[in-house]
């Protein structure tokens, strides 16, 4: 089994990242290098759907935070949904709930932006 | 899994040698979980047990060692009737109590930046974490009391 994989997928202007596993200190760069094509490529709405997200430890979410100023700077944002219990302990802990906007699915964070276009 | 990484087991503790690499992070995050559960910690303890053994040895390895892949990091799981006790060994560049700093998570809010996130999340999921340093080794201990 590997440690980390991660299915990208366009829904309309929004990129949906869905890793499956484990973002820590070995697979982080997979993670950083999936979130930095995507805006390379001019993607800068980003969904990360964390539904097979088992965990993600402080070297992912610096991965996140490296690329949120850029991301938001050019009017896109990256949000999050579908986090298991104790990933969003993780976020919700460190106060990233506060500065991602977080959903219950990924249903529900598409409709928000197409609300909000 | 290579010689170098040992598994031994004792009456009440668990003590495993891996090499200095991030690939044996599952390895020891799966340990600690299980541990954790053995103990007496529900699931979502358990998993915060496993992510400040992640950040701990993960520390050890790209900060202590510098990323250097030929050293070891040497872990003891003691179990004892109030907490399960983890203690982690290295011969790297150990931490120091005045170089502690944790950042405060309402001013990180305000001001996101790279790195001290390991050390709050160890600190914020754990009882205690304590570091010090004893005949050329440095020790890593956390604790989690058995609620």
């Amino acid at each position: 089994m590997t440690d980390l994989s991660i299915q990208v997928r366009d829904a309309g202007c929004v990129s949906v990242v869905e890793p499956s596993g484990f973002i820590n200190a070995h697979t982080v760069r997979q993670f950083e290098g999936a979130l930095e094509s995507l805006v390379q490529e001019g993607r800068f709405t980003i969904l990360l759907n964390c539904r097979e997200l088992n965990y993600i430890s402080s070297a992912g979410l610096g991965a996140i935070m490296g690329l949120i100023e850029t991301v938001r700077e050019n009017k896109g944002d990256i949000l999050l949904c579908n986090l298991q219990e104790n990933v969003f302990a993780i976020f919700d802990t460190l106060g990233f709930t506060q500065l991602y906007r977080v959903f219950a699915s990924e249903e529900d964070a598409l409709a928000s932006l197409m609300e909000q276009a | 899994m290579p010689p170098s990484a040992a598994l031994r087991l004792e009456k009440s503790d668990f003590r495993l040698t891996i090499p200095s690499q991030t690939r044996y992070l599952n390895l020891v995050t799966g340990l600690a979980k299980r541990a954790s559960q053995l103990a007496g910690m529900d699931d979502s303890t358990a998993a915060k047990v496993s992510i400040a053994v992640d950040e701990a040895v993960t520390n050890i390895i790209m900060h202590a060692y510098g990323g250097e892949e030929d050293h070891s990091v040497e872990l003891d799981l003691r179990f004892t009737l109030t907490a399960l006790e983890i203690h982690m060994w290295h011969t790297g560049v150990g931490l120091r109590g005045n170089q502690i700093v944790l950042p405060d998570p309402k001013e990180y809010v305000k001001h996101p930046r790279k790195g001290g996130l390991g050390l709050l999340l160890m600190s914020r999921f754990m009882d205690e974490v304590r570091f010090s340093e004893e005949k050329g080794r440095s020790e890593c201990c956390m604790i989690k009391t058995i609620a």
